[in-house]
């Protein structure tokens, strides 16, 4: 009856023993590297960094993990919560506050080289700079333009709109078309507030005023929701926006039945992929009375308790080589956050990512500020009230401004 | 003292499993009291007692209040909903019919998917242009515009309602099916000699000897559907503005989003205040009623 047992434990205690040496043998330096999934190919590419800096450096080992983006920050939250957060991470620049201003950020200025710093393009630095530090690098970046469907617009014979009216006249036009919608509007899910930014920032307007406060209630704010609003009432956009995010949006202009979009780089790849016939041109957003683009960048932090910070420099060094920084450009379809990258033929001469990369001069990004999250939220609630005709844009965005003066303590 | 002794060893014998459970289930509770009483950052810290200011700034959120009356809603209509449908479902699979075991199959198969996967599934079919729902109502001829389900807060709340009664079924029948097996077949060929109809059998036999199996299918339910995140979060989110957030939905958005910690805790503990206060008052209810109505004493008054 004992001897089974006995034999049991002196096989635990055994197998114990050869984990231990096993853990003393392979005593390396792990460096733990969370990586949002931009698409299929984003983790496969990682790896390939990661397999290339090991073979150079064998005492180092990384460790990657990709998640997805709508799961990223609740990841992140919980790990750090939990005492157990990689050592560096792909985050959302607007999430980047939040981290900095809790110590969970390590500011990178007494890592960065002035030669490895000057690689990087200035406009896309600016939104990592908190306080004066620099609190991450920028890893991916894009901007929006409006993207036309050529076909569409050559049957309903007009051309490609340069300003709002010429837009809605455009769109008038194309909706009279069968089985056809003119313009097509996001109304739910994330960044529907962003489709609003566009009209508010071409419009003259800011998510914040001067003094911090919320510029979501500004005659220009109140105008550019009129407008999409008056797309919806006329039959314009396609009906219902509400049911509609931004890849049910982006699909309908895939299948040829919306005429205009507002976009970002990413698109591209997609439709060459799944629409090739597609007829379509990137043009800057329609002008009111100010030109804008919405510029996004994503960064890479280094969490502050890593006890390997020096090993995970080495690796960002080496991930940020203009080989491997060209292949994820293109690969997902960003545009360039380094000069060497943005250097390259293709950036400058193809009309598709020129299209985009046209705008970055007048580029506005989302403003760094605590509780960026809820901000945004509040605004896509106000947005689809509005879009559903439960407030008036006036009183919706009224309410919405006091709201988030509320939330930022103003 | 042998007899203390004696008495003892059982307890003594489960305490370890008691001890064990209790800090299971208590643990999480406490630490989560514990948090709502704290200023929490948005990465779990707790920065200091602040007293019931959480609790304070969840009740004078009318977001929060919008979400307990749908909540009732949900739980209210899912439920009833799941119980009027798996009754007669039940007591037809209780019969026996050819293809009986494949009828069972096929009652008991949604069970086996994952809730978020059925609610993706679902999404997809509701889609207001290629979903499969709106094509077959226009190739039945029932509508001739594409109807965008999930665009606006009462169509979609409705739809995500049956749904979530779509996927009780399978247990609530499953507990049902237990009980109609277990019931005594002399009643029924009793009533049968008596010349009692198919609704008399029911309403006087089956329902009052079912009542046990009901009063647990309905607790059970209220507990999973009040609780119950997946279905509505993956259709809408708790969108169109707010329009179908119930507590839950609403609570992993301030946590998880918004990184408000303390408020999402402290809307977690009045959850469980609520299915608490629910269940033990159910279960007063319930023992009350048994003790009213003991069987034995009817009888033998009738005699």
């Amino acid at each position: 009856m004992a001897r089974p047992f006995k034999t049991a434990t002196a096989l635990a205690a055994l197998s114990l023993g050869a984990l231990g040496l096993a853990g003393a043998v392979q005593a390396a330096t792990v460096i733990d590297f969370t990586v949002a999934e931009y698409s299929s190919k984003t983790g496969p590419y990682f790896q390939e960094v990661a397999n290339a800096f090991e073979a150079q450096n064998p005492d180092i080992t990384i460790n990657i993990e990709v998640v997805p983006w709508d799961t990223l920050l609740q990841r992140l939250t919980t790990d750090v919560a939990g005492g157990a957060a990689p050592d560096i991470s792909i985050i959302g620049t607007r999430w980047l506050l939040d981290f900095a201003s809790q110590g969970i950020a390590e500011p990178m200025d007494s890592y960065l080289t002035p030669e490895f710093k000057s690689t990087f393009i200035d406009t896309f630095m600016a939104p990592s700079v908190i306080d004066g530090k620099i609190m991450g690098l920028p890893v991916a970046a894009s901007a929006r333009a409006m993207m036309v469907n050529m076909d569409l617009y050559d049957k309903a014979g007009v051309a490609p709109p340069t300003n709002w009216d010429e837009l809605y006249a455009a769109s008038q036009k194309i909706a009279a078309l069968p089985d056809t919608f003119a313009f097509g509007l996001q109304g739910k899910d994330i960044e529907t507030d962003a489709y609003f930014y566009y009209s508010l920032w071409t419009h003259g307007g800011a998510i914040l005023n001067a003094d911090g406060t919320s510029g979501i209630d500004s005659p220009a704010a109140i105008e550019s929701a009129n407008l999409y609003l008056n797309m919806i009432n006329e039959g314009l956009t396609q009906p219902s926006p509400t049911n509609y995010n931004r890849e049910d949006v982006f699909n309908l202009f895939k299948q040829g039945k919306v005429a205009t979009i507002f976009t970002f780089p990413m698109l591209i790849p997609q439709i060459k992929e799944e629409a090739p016939n597609l007829r379509y041109k990137v043009l800057p957003f329609p002008e009111g009375s100010a030109k804008a683009t919405y510029g996004v960048t994503d960064t890479l932090m280094m969490f502050a308790d890593s006890d390997v910070k020096a090993a995970a420099w080495k690796f960002i060094e080496f991930a940020y080589s203009d080989e491997f920084r060209s292949q994820f450009d293109h690969g997902e379809g960003f545009l360039p956050v380094t000069k060497n990258v943005a250097a390259e033929p293709f950036y400058t001469t193809d009309p598709d990512i020129s299209g985009f990369a046209a705008g970055l001069p007048y580029a506005q990004f989302a403003p760094t500020i605590a509780n960026w999250e809820e901000i945004a939220d509040v605004t896509v609630r106000t947005m689809q009230q509005i879009y559903l005709g439960q407030v008036t844009p006036e009183d919706g965005l009224k309410a919405t401004a006091a709201q988030i003066n509320k939330i930022r303590g103003l | 003292m042998s007899k203390v002794l004696q008495k003892s060893v059982p307890l003594l014998m489960i305490l370890p499993g008691l001890v064990l459970a209790i800090t299971i289930i208590g643990y999480p509770i406490i630490d989560l009291a514990w948090t709502s009483m704290q200023e929490v950052s948005r990465f779990g810290k707790l920065s200091g007692f602040n007293g019931f200011d959480n609790f304070a700034e969840v009740f004078a959120d009318p977001l929060f209040y919008g979400s307990l009356v749908r909540t009732g809603i949900w739980t209210l209509a899912v439920v009833g909903g799941t119980l009027l449908i798996s009754m007669p479902v039940a007591i037809i699979l209780n019969d026996d019919f050819f293809g009986r075991g494949l009828a069972r199959v096929i009652i008991m198969l949604p069970w086996a998917l994952s809730l978020t996967m059925t609610a993706v599934v679902w999404r997809w079919a509701l889609n207001g242009r290629s979903g499969l729902l709106n094509a077959t109502l226009m190739q039945a001829g029932l509508i001739d515009q594409p109807v965008e389900w999930l665009a606006t807060a009462s169509t979609a709340f409705t739809v995500e309602i049956l749904v979530g009664i779509l996927v009780s079924i399978p247990f609530t029948t499953t507990i049902l099916l237990g009980g109609l097996s277990s019931m005594p077949q002399d009643a029924y060929e009793a009533a049968v000699v008596d010349g009692a109809s198919g609704w008399s059998q029911f309403r006087y036999i089956t329902l009052p000897l079912m009542k046990p199996f009901i009063n647990i299918a309905i607790v059970l339910n209220v507990i999973y559907v009040f609780n119950s995140l997946p279905i509505i979060w993956v259709m809408t989110e708790g969108g169109p503005a707010n329009g179908t957030d119930i507590l839950v939905t609403y609570l992993y958005k301030l946590a998880f989003r918004f990184g408000q910690l303390g408020k999402a805790s402290a809307i977690s503990l009045v959850m469980f205040g609520i299915l608490l206060v629910f269940t033990v008052l159910y279960v007063v209810l319930l023992s009350r009623n048994e003790a009213d109505a003991a069987p034995e004493k009817d009888v033998k008054d009738e005699i």
